[in-house]
């Protein structure tokens, strides 16, 4: 087990896995690479035939051109081969994360942070990506000669070969110790990234209040810091590899000067031959451009390194979402066991019970910061209890097959989550809406003036976070999206916030009339619209206070009491009107 | 202004050259002259080094090996030291002081660019995708930087290494030195004719990844809804569409990217072609030697080798050129929100704001108010009420001058609204929204956010203010009071809580208008009555301008104005609520 994780954090681990890809173009450059050492050969057959008087231009050209067409050829082959495989990893590498990333719990994404996601998603991959298109043809050729032209050179005078290929080790030494600080400041590097993009994220998120608060500079000041750091980090790379580069480039100038000195003396004492000695020469300067090409691999290889490391802790993280396959028909109850939950060590729920029966109404009443919300996440199956077990028909949640969970559950949040699609698909966003549930939804949600008010009508874009909609607009559509499912247990937290009361009044009996047999769990500020339900579960700091109807929680109650005093002039207005 | 930037090349104008996008490239260098010119003097040394040492070599072979006279050696050994010596120092500055001036200039870049989207108005951010303009600011950036780092150094060796050897071939032996650099033209010619294609190639696929980019951050700040109605399908499904088109739109830029060097490579081998045919010819009539030629095509090679390169180098400038493109277009915005003179002045105003026939509409959308009037008084209270999407939050949206009407004057205390600096409109101006924001950071933080007054304040201090603004107890459910930590996209503060924050934090301003949209819609109604409690405590002449759904909060206003596609004034409670009850919806 532990031996197959860090074969993951390795990026040539990677390159295992495309194989098929991958060998069909380390051969195309070792092809291309190969043919193009002809083109040497065919000149200096001509120029030999023109001694002997044999020259013929025809054949010469023919020759030539067909190599060049040739080693063309084979040369973009392996360019477009090289960046299907680079591409084709990058896509499987983001199809792999979002895939993984689907299967984890919310509190996975909240942790996280969207904005390390997209690192993740785009920055990383592109440094996996062009690692793949880049380094590795050019590994290939690299230490194909490096190799070659060490045989040969050992093949001709072994003991020179060895005074040059000395240097070698202090080389790979000093290479790997750069190479690693490199690797570290890398992965500083994508954090940065990550910080940038966060101050960024915010900074558009909240641009309404920036604009208000004069906060403009502020925010610049935030982003400078980040940026700052973004750019010391980039400094300090940039100075191991001004380090590692001319370094490279140095060692092989030293190599030239052994073959000057000890092939030199060895020429003079005549133990090797003037055309051999030349030729150790030629060979050394075939090796120049291979070593400085590894010393600009080593960059990508380390920047890939860093962030494939970053996308291995995705990957490799484990799955803690089990549901499991039992259908869900809701038909009796829910209910709560002495449900607890922290947060970072604060106690948000503390031994919470109680039961809803199907076809009843309640309402979770309390003041902000009693825990509601949390409750509510957890009745969802979003986040789970600390402690303690929430039981549908008297089966844990997570028991049941998620999808027939949630098909009978309808939720509306308190943030009105709106997608940049149609209407219709923000309503109709479940899977198999048919139109009569969905116009049906439309109407309850009173939505059907809007849109017809609207342009395209149903088909209408709506922007990005939902910007061009108001606060109630919003509302409505993630009402009507909870009820196109048709459910059998309705959940509304604080839904009625950015309501009007006529509407709101309109929408609440429009669900009474349309939907009869409705389960409905409604968190609210609101008394008037509650007075009526099964039961009033009053929440206060993570404790319920008291369970019961509202005449109930009137007479015993003096928390209630408050609240409802609070709330008594609307109580006046709404009656009269 | 329409502020929507292109996330498709099609509608793109093609007018651009390519000369004037190399202009832009170097006029992002202008202010790093002195550097470049360093390492380009730098560049010139390494690059005689390298035309030296192999005549250097030969003459120590010719002279200490081939004669024998190998104590001579030792003086060439030194001089070749040294000059290894000097190489590699200067290869090492040459360097770095390439790679800071990409660092140093990408850092003033995403500065430049982060300060601009500071400038420009709300109408913007609501036009463009979060997820676009991030990956604009930083993988765009980031091409550039890759040019910096990588490419701009090869340039001027290129530059170097073909220009010396190409006048050193045509002093050797002019016809034949210009018959082999006439390939070379081959490849300036393909170069431009390619160039625009491979840079639009590269923009569609910086766009598909920007349209990617927004995709992933509005699936993660959506998350919640796609899990519970069970739509990860939905998510995996857009999410491998734009994956897809990535895919293809980068596949499509690779190819067109490697176009180069094969290319290039072609055109060398076509010059060693034509200097072999046409060296052998010069042979045959007697005006060339066969060691000459071989010497030639050293020099063919020293001329087109760094070229080939130059071709890898080609296509990260294209990229980059796409890059600043997508950049440039948004540092090309300009705010609408300028500052004009005041035409005339009303000193000691009676009114805070007054409207005068006031329209407008939003950029892209339906008219939302044509000629409205009305005026506020200092020191009272409004409210706002109407049905949803009647245009209240518009109208407080005007007042703040997040936007500015179509048509019409807003006059803030006796002064067209446009002729405040941005420091004494929001100076004035308290406006609690009705979805609060919150930065990372803590609640002391958040609320004196943009409030340099109290900014100085150490933590008891500032619990003392709030102590004295009656805002203590507002706080007290907070885990570790003001230093609790806040992360802005997570639920780890309920919307009630992050409402309460907004509040204080547009109290402790002091505004002289305070505008509370919906801002108390999610707190419960106890805790409501304090925070009215602490409204009705301010200044006698802090006008408030309150807009609710729940009357309870609007009772004790002076003036009700009901809003619907236009604003009427309701005489009372009554009124409004009457008439609330029976308008019809416009919307």
């Amino acid at each position: 087990m532990k031996i197959s994780k860090k074969q993951n954090l390795n990026i040539f681990g990677l390159i295992k896995l495309y194989v098929p890809l991958v060998a069909p173009l380390i051969i195309l450059t070792i092809l291309s690479n190969g043919l193009n050492l002809f083109i040497p050969k065919i000149i200096s057959k001509s120029i030999d035939s023109y001694g002997v008087g044999g020259f013929n231009v025809l054949n010469i050209v023919i020759e030539f051109s067909t190599v060049s067409i040739g080693v063309f050829v084979l040369g973009y082959l392996q360019s477009i081969l090289q960046t299907y495989v680079s591409e084709k990893v990058a896509k499987d590498l983001r199809t792999k994360l979002i895939e993984k990333i689907s299967k984890k719990e919310y509190s996975f994404i909240q942790k996280i942070s969207s904005s390390k996601i997209l690192t993740n998603l785009t920055a990383d991959v592109d440094s996996v990506k062009i690692f793949i298109s880049q380094a590795i043809s050019s590994m290939v050729s690299s230490v194909f000669l490096i190799f070659g032209v060490g045989i040969i050179l050992f093949l001709m005078d072994w003991k020179l070969a060895l005074s040059i290929i000395g240097v070698v080790p202090i080389t790979i030494t000093i290479f790997f110790l750069i190479f690693g600080k490199i690797k570290r400041l890398f992965k500083k590097a994508q954090e940065a990234i990550d910080w940038l993009n966060k101050v960024i994220n915010e900074s558009i998120l909240g641009s309404a209040i920036i604009r208000l608060l004069n906060g403009q500079q502020q925010e610049y000041l935030k982003f400078l810091e980040a940026n700052k750091e973004a750019k010391d980090i980039g400094l300090s790379i940039v100075k191991l590899f001004a380090s590692l580069i001319p370094f490279m480039g140095f060692m092989v100038n030293i190599a030239t000067l052994v073959i000057l000195v000890f092939g030199g003396h060895f020429v003079v004492l005549g133990h090797m031959s003037i055309g051999d000695f030349s030729a150790f020469n030629n060979y050394l300067l075939i090796l120049i451009f291979p070593v400085v090409m590894l010393g600009f691999i080593s960059n990508m290889i380390a920047q890939a390194g860093a962030s494939y490391s970053r996308i291995c802790e995705i990957l490799d993280s484990e799955d803690i979402l089990q549901w499991g396959a039992k259908e869900f028909d809701f038909s009796d109850n829910i209910e709560l066991n002495n449900i607890s939950l922290r947060i970072d060590n604060k106690e948000i729920l503390k031994n919470i019970s109680f039961k809803i029966n199907k076809n009843s109404k309640t309402a979770i009443i309390g003041p902000t910061a009693a825990g509601k919300t949390q409750l509510f996440y957890l009745l969802s199956g979003l986040i789970r209890p600390t402690g303690g077990e929430i039981r549908y028909d008297g089966i844990s949640v997570y028991d049941y097959n998620k999808a027939s969970f949630y098909k009978q559950i309808g939720f509306v949040f308190q943030d009105s989550i709106i997608f940049n699609i149609t209407v219709r698909e923000n309503i109709a966003f479940s899977n198999n809406i048919n139109e009569q549930d969905l116009y049906k939804a439309i109407d309850t949600a009173e939505l059907k003036d809007f849109i017809d008010s609207l342009e395209n009508k149903l088909d209408t874009v709506i922007t990005e976070r939902g910007s061009n909609l108001s606060g109630g607009q919003k509302q409505r559509i993630t009402l009507a999206r909870a009820l196109a499912i048709n459910p059998k247990i309705l959940f509304l937290d604080d839904f009625t916030a950015r309501i009007d009361n006529k509407t709101e009044q309109k929408i609440l009996e429009n669900i009474k009339k349309n939907y009869p047999n409705i389960t409905l769990i409604s968190i609210t500020q609101k008394i008037s619209p509650i007075k009526d339900y099964d039961q009033i579960i009053l929440l206060m700091e993570g404790d319920i206070l008291m369970i019961g109807k509202h005449e109930d929680l009137l007479a015993k109650s003096s928390e209630y009491v408050q609240i409802y005093n609070s709330q008594k002039s609307i109580n006046n207005y709404e009656l009269h009107s | 202004m329409n502020y929507t930037l292109k996330t498709s090349s099609s509608e793109k104008s093609k007018n651009k050259n390519l000369s004037l996008s190399i202009g832009k490239l170097f006029n992002l260098i202008k202010t790093e002259k002195r550097n470049v010119f360093l390492a380009f003097m730098l560049t010139m040394l390494n690059s005689i080094i390298t035309l030296v040492v192999p005549i250097l070599i030969s003459k120590a072979i010719d002279i200490c090996i081939v004669n024998k006279q190998f104590n001579g050696m030792f003086l060439f050994i030194f001089i070749l030291m040294i000059l290894f010596l000097i190489s590699l120092i200067s290869g090492y500055f040459q360097t770095i002081i390439m790679g800071n001036v990409g660092r140093r200039i990408l850092f003033n870049l995403r500065n430049e660019i982060f300060n601009k989207l500071q400038e420009l108005p709300l109408a913007f951010f609501n036009q463009n995708k979060a997820g676009d303009l991030i990956s604009r600011i930083n993988n765009d950036t980031d091409k550039l930087n890759q040019f910096f780092a990588q490419a701009f150094n090869q340039f001027f060796e290129v530059i170097v290494s073909t220009v010396g050897v190409g006048a050193f071939m045509i002093i050797v032996k002019p016809k034949l030195g210009l018959i082999a650099l006439l390939p070379a033209l081959l490849v300036v010619i393909i170069t431009k004719l390619l160039s625009e294609w491979v840079k639009n190639r590269n923009l569609k696929s910086l766009e598909s990844l920007g349209n990617m980019s927004a995709e992933i951050q509005e699936s993660m700040d959506n998350f919640k809804v796609v899990e519970v109605f069970n739509r990860l399908d939905y998510f995996n499904k857009r999410f491998n569409d734009f994956n897809n088109d990535n895919y293809k739109a980068s596949i499509k830029s690779g190819i067109s990217n490697n176009i180069f060097n094969p290319i290039y490579g072609l055109v060398s081998n076509l010059a060693q072609l034509i200097v072999l045919c046409y060296g052998i010819f010069l042979i045959i009539h007697g005006q060339f030697t066969v060691g000459l030629l071989i010497g030639f095509f050293l020099y063919v090679d020293r001329f087109y080798a760094p070229l080939r390169r130059f071709a890898s180098v080609w296509s990260t400038v294209q990229t980059s050129l796409a890059a600043l493109e997508r950049i440039s277009e948004i540092l090309l915005l300009k705010s609408n929100l300028e500052v004009i003179q005041a035409d005339t002045i009303t000193e000691n105003s009676k009114y805070i704001i007054e409207f005068k026939n006031v329209s407008f509409r939003y950029d892209v959308g339906n008219s939302i108010f044509e000629n409205i009037n009305f005026s506020l008084e200092k020191g009272k209270t409004y409210a706002l009420v109407g049905p949803t999407g009647g245009g209240k939050t518009t109208t407080a949206s005007l007042m703040a001058r997040l936007y500015d009407p179509t048509s019409g004057e807003i006059i803030l205390d006796g002064k067209n609204i446009k002729s405040y600096t941005k420091d004494e409109r929001t100076k004035r101006i308290g406006f609690i929204l009705q979805e609060p924001f919150l930065f990372t950071g803590t609640i002391k933080e958040n609320i004196l956010y943009g409030n340099e007054e109290y900014l100085k304040y150490s933590d008891d201090d500032f619990i003392k203010i709030l102590k004295d603004n009656n805002l203590e107890d507002l706080i007290k459910d907070f885990e570790n009071g003001i230093s609790t930590k806040i992360t802005y996209n997570t639920d780890n503060i309920s919307l009630g809580q992050k409402q309460i924050i907004a509040f204080i934090r547009a109290i402790l301003r002091n505004p002289e208008i305070l505008i509370l949209d919906e801002a108390t819609a999610n707190i419960d109604t106890v805790t409501e009555k304090l925070l009215e409690d602490i409204i009705n405590k301010l200044p006698k002449t802090t006008t408030k301008v309150i807009i609710a759904h729940r009357l309870n909060t609007i009772e004790n206003a002076d003036q009700i104005f009901f809003v619907n596609s236009g604003i009427t004034l309701a005489g009372n409670m009554k009124e409004a609520v009457n008439m609330l009850m029976s308008k019809e919806r416009k919307s």
